[in-house]
């Protein structure tokens, strides 16, 4: 059984081309609105793509997942809250390192990952050679190289979209390691969270590594329930 | 080996990040934005009154608040680049 509707979220850092993959997206089938509660604006379209239809949230630009900013609350909270079927992570290949950290931090969270790296061009004329299959074999996600002012790889980027969400193509994400007294607590954490009521939809692991970090909304969020 | 703190270092002075301190929400917005121990960093420029800063790390610039760059130590790279 496939599902033919599909909810991608668009994630990225600033100014990495998440708008300008979301209008290649979406065209004119797009509306505005606010996100609940706030008015950062939130960019809603949709397409329709080999009899799939595809809706496109456009989720403000953010360095990171960790809380700190309203943004950053807005991202986090629609990826693992609202959980779209595909979380594509907006990369620009130029500044692969900086762009990664987001893209680590999604895979901890356990999304369904797709990275579209963008901006092809621009690190191709700074004579970088991005080893994409690599890349895509050490996050254990898909990478679909792109450049997206040109239009470049939207059909590859919906084709991938399409394999992740039905399952076809698995992300299988990465395995990361704290140092040994972080992951002790981490496992001890993560044991209490998995055998209560608390784990409910989240990744009990991501929760735990959440509440070492001292996260006051993960914190908020545990002790309403 | 010469350790001193990120306002300290002259544009065009090279280093490595040896510690990265502040309050909680400063020092984890910074290690968000690349600035983490063992990092290398070239100071770019200085705005007159030495606020803000433009570093080079981690392949991108970065421009700190001199309250920020208080809070990270540099171990300067030595000899002439
Ligand atoms: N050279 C090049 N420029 C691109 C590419 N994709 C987008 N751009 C340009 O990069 C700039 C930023 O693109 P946006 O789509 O606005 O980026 P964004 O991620 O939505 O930015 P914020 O919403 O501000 O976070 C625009 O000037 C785009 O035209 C690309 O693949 N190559
Ligand atoms: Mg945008």
């Amino acid at each position: 059984m496939t599902k033919k509707k599909i909810t991608i979220a668009l994630a990225g850092n600033p100014n990495s081309g998440k708008t300008t993959v979301f209008n290649n997206l979406t065209g004119a089938r797009q509306h505005v609105g606010n996100w609940p509660g706030v008015t950062v604006e939130k960019k809603e379209g949709s397409c329709t793509f080999k009899g799939y239809t595809i809706n496109v949230v456009d989720l403000p630009g953010v360095y990171s997942l960790t809380a700190y900013s309203l943004d950053e609350v807005i991202a986090r909270d629609y990826v693992v809250d609202e959980k779209p079927d595909v979380v594509v992570d907006v990369v620009d290949a130029s500044n692969l390192e900086r762009n990664l950290y987001l893209a680590v931090q999604l895979l901890e969270m356990e999304a369904n990952l797709v990275i579209a790296l963008n901006m092809m061009d621009v690190a191709e004329s700074r004579e970088y050679q991005i080893d994409v299959k690599e890349l895509s074999r050490l996050l254990g996600t898909p990478v679909v190289p792109m450049v997206a002012a040109w239009g470049k790889g939207t059909p590859e980027l919906l084709d991938t979209v399409i394999a992740v969400a039905g399952g076809y193509q698995k992300v299988s994400g990465i395995n990361l390691q704290y140092d040994h007294d972080v992951e002790t607590e981490i496992v001890k954490l993560e044991k209490l969270i998995s055998d209560s009521s608390l784990a409910e939809g989240y990744s009990p692991r991501w929760l735990a590594v959440k509440l070492l970090e001292e996260d006051e909304e993960i914190i908020g969020k545990i002790r309403q329930t | 080996m010469v350790i001193k703190p990120l306002r300290e270092v002259e544009p065009l002075e090279r280093g490595r990040i040896v510690k990265v301190g502040g309050r909680k929400g400063i020092r984890r917005r910074l290690l968000d934005m690349g600035v983490v121990v063992g990092a290398e960093v070239e100071v770019q420029r200085v705005a007159p009154l030495g606020d803000p800063l433009e570093i080079r790390i981690k392949g991108y610039n970065l421009a700190l608040r001199l309250e920020e760059a208080d809070n990270i130590q540099i171990e300067i790279f030595e000899g002439k680049l």
